[in-house]
Parts: C-alpha cells; structure tokens; sequence
C-alpha cells in the first residue's frame, strides 16, 4: 500500500501487481478511508475492544460510498480467483 | 482468556508509547507499567497483537515491528510533527491516519516514490490534507485485501 508520484509510475514499479490495475485510490478517497469514526479513537483506552471491532464495516460502507465494491478492496472471495 | 481491560490498557500504553518517542515499548517496560510479571507482560503483548492482526512482531523475537498506523521499524514513509523526524508510518495508506494520533497539529509525511525515488510530501491538520506536492499523489494496492490474496498485504 503505496503512494506513488502517479499512475504511471506506479506502473513502472518493478513489484507491480498486474492484477492490481483495480487498485488505484485517489488521496483524498484514501485520507477519507483512513479518517472513518474509529480511526479518530485511536488514543481511547478502549480503542482494541471497542472501535478497531468497527473497522470492517466502516470500511465497507466508505468503499461502497466510493464505489470501490470489488473483491479486490472489500477482501471478499474472488469468484476469479481459483483458490 | 486474556482480560480484555488489560489488553486495551496495554494497546494504549503501546499506541502512546509511539506517539511520545517514535518507537514501541519492549514488553518488559510494558510489563512494569502495567503492574504484571516481566513473562506475563510478553504473554500479554503476544494476546495484543493476536487481536489487532494488522501490527506484527518482528518474525522469530517478542519486539513490535509495527502498529498501525505508525511503524516501530522504519520505512520510507517517514512522519514529521513540529519539525521533529522521529515517527515512521506502516505504509502509504495508514500514513494518512496519523493524523488522528497528534489532534491539532499539522503532520508532514514525505517518502519517495517508489519508481523515480523523486520525493513525495503532503500535510494533513485534523484530517484533512492542507498540502500536497506534487499535486497528483495517487495510493495504489498492490495486492487485494483478505488474507487469501496470499501476499504481503501491506505491499
């Protein structure tokens, strides 16, 4: 999980995923992924039992917002993908 | 079954352990903070990072490698906050949520690309990104999210 000074330099990268064309985020998309309720409760004492549990479903319901509903961002089985 | 008040009072001692020096706490400094045996304090650490499985121990040792959103281990996403280098995030992506570890101030976060090695800097305040250079910084995910993607997931 990377930033890059653009597309196409990430592209360029000699690690990149071609699979991966899916997975380009804009920053601001990535700053409002990243700035979801839990995150903003990182310092709460009951930061591990209470709000990293809400993760999951924050971060789906901010992928949906973005339409970014693929397998590949939601890390739900891929029907592709032959396990 | 680990005592689920003890383990938020550890990940807190760990998370601010962070913000206050850059690096994690050893399991024994955590241990004597939280009123525990130096062995029940390792024990206790191992129950932590089983719960928040996004950190890691560095492989074959007891030492935090990383706790998102900050890294104990440095990377290329290195983390400014008044005019101190001391913080490295875990990546590119939980780079932007340091922010929400320092409220009130702004935070710089400058890394190289990974192609060019040409340097890549924005700052964040509360949130929100105050400065961006160059303008068209994109993240880009490697591998898809789920453990079944079978690659380092934070690459």
């Amino acid at each position: 999980m990377n930033l890059f000074q653009a597309e196409e330099h990430a592209r360029r990268w000699p690690a990149f995923n071609p699979k991966s064309e899916q997975g380009f985020i804009s920053l601001v998309d990535l700053a409002g992924f990243f700035g979801t309720e839990s995150r903003r409760h990182m310092l709460d004492g009951n930061y591990l039992s209470t709000w990293y549990p809400r993760r999951g479903v924050e971060r789906r319901e901010y992928f949906e917002r973005i339409g970014k509903t693929t397998p590949f961002w939601l890390g739900t089985p891929d029907p592709e993908e032959k396990s | 079954m680990p005592d689920q008040a003890l383990m938020d009072r550890m990940f807190t001692r760990i998370m601010r352990g962070l913000v206050d020096s850059g690096t994690a706490p050893h399991y024994a400094e955590l241990a004597r903070a939280l009123g525990l045996s130096v062995e029940d304090g390792r024990r206790l650490l191992h129950d932590v990072m089983q719960a928040y499985p996004i950190g890691w121990l560095h492989p074959e040792t007891d030492y935090i490698a990383s706790f998102p959103p900050l890294n104990s281990l440095p990377t290329q996403y290195r983390v400014t906050v008044r005019g101190e280098q001391r913080w490295f995030a875990q990546c590119g992506f939980e780079a932007t949520s340091v922010t929400w570890l320092f409220p009130g101030e702004t935070i710089r976060i400058d890394a190289p690309c990974l192609d060019c090695g040409d340097p890549l800097a924005l700052e964040m305040r509360d949130g929100a990104i105050t400065w961006v250079d160059p303008p068209g910084i994109v993240g880009h995910l490697n591998y898809g999210f789920g453990a079944s993607r079978g690659r380092n997931w934070f690459l």
